[in-house]
């Protein structure tokens, strides 16, 4: 399933410079596109503004079939405050652009399974597959306003995995 | 200086910040799969002290972590960054005294507009794998 998780994310990310390259955070020291995998990154007191963070949640396996089918609950969670030459009064609109952002980065629902284990990362045989979002409600907290959507991602176990 | 030789004076010790390396952003780092060069960085004096929140089951202790500015803005000149908020950015943990400590939040003091001291809220880290 670890190989479905770094296609999973690779998309998105790739997408995403692609639908808004501004979208950009620093993070390690590195300015990287607005997205990051929660496990892969040292705990954040605080999660950053402005950016979608995924998190692997629940996870079912199906071996009834020819191939084991794995499914994982991946949260995409994003939060904003606005922007400072608003005063934040645009955070509404921040969140209402990030939801749009998610929607275009989920489309197509597949990308084609990699293992990044190897360089370069070497193509599988099967694809990664999702369906559509299911987007919670936003979330107010003073000056800050927060949502999560999930998304059910779906593989085949290959040999070797 | 003042408050260098006040903390001095309170058994003042040094802390180590790991830090990551200047080129980190590959795919392979943001998977998690290669582990990022990291670099300790000294600061001294610190003092630390033990907080006492009110205690919650399976809740890590607390602490604060007093840092001397002059110390931190030596090693903020040491790695040419542009201000003593980019090298808490940067910083992943906190080791003093053989034990590591994650960053929950940062405040500082000031004097006649000049930061003179660092204080740095940290929970214990657990222990991580071998």
């Amino acid at each position: 399933m670890q190989n479905a998780k770094d296609s999973f994310y690779m998309a998105l990310r790739t997408r995403l410079t692609t639908i808004n390259p501004e979208r950009t955070f620093l993070l390690r020291g590195a300015v990287r596109p607005g997205i990051l995998v929660e496990e892969a990154e040292a705990p954040f007191s605080q999660p950053p503004n402005d950016v979608f963070i995924l998190r692997w949640l629940a996870l079912g396996v199906d071996t009834d079939l020819g191939s084991t089918m794995a499914a994982e609950e991946c949260e995409i969670a994003y939060q904003t405050c606005g922007t400072q030459s608003f005063g934040g009064l645009d955070r509404g609109r921040s969140l209402s652009e990030m939801d749009e952002e998610l929607i275009a980065m989920l489309q197509p629902f597949y990308t084609p399974k990699l293992n990044y284990t190897a360089t370069p990362p070497a193509a599988m045989l099967t694809q990664v597959f999702w369906d559509e979002p299911g987007f919670g409600p936003a979330v107010v907290q003073r000056d800050r306003l927060s949502r999560s959507a999930k998304v059910m991602v779906y593989s085949y176990q290959e040999q070797g995995e | 200086m003042l408050a260098d030789a006040l903390l001095r004076t309170v058994a003042g010790t040094s802390a180590l910040l790991r830090v990551t390396g200047p080129t980190t952003d590959t795919n392979m780092s943001e998977l998690g799969l290669v582990a990022t060069t990291f670099a300790d960085v000294v600061v001294s004096p610190v003092v630390m002290r033990k907080l006492r929140p009110t205690w919650q089951e399976g809740g890590e202790s607390k602490w604060e972590l007093l840092v001397s500015a002059t110390g931190v803005q030596q090693q903020v000149s040491a790695l040419d960054l542009a201000s003593a908020q980019s090298l808490f950015a940067m910083t992943l943990a906190v080791t003093v005294a053989g034990q590591d400590y994650l960053i929950e939040s940062i405040a500082s003091n000031e004097a006649f507009g000049q930061v003179y001291l660092y204080r740095l809220l940290l929970r214990e880290a657990r222990q991580q794998a071998v």
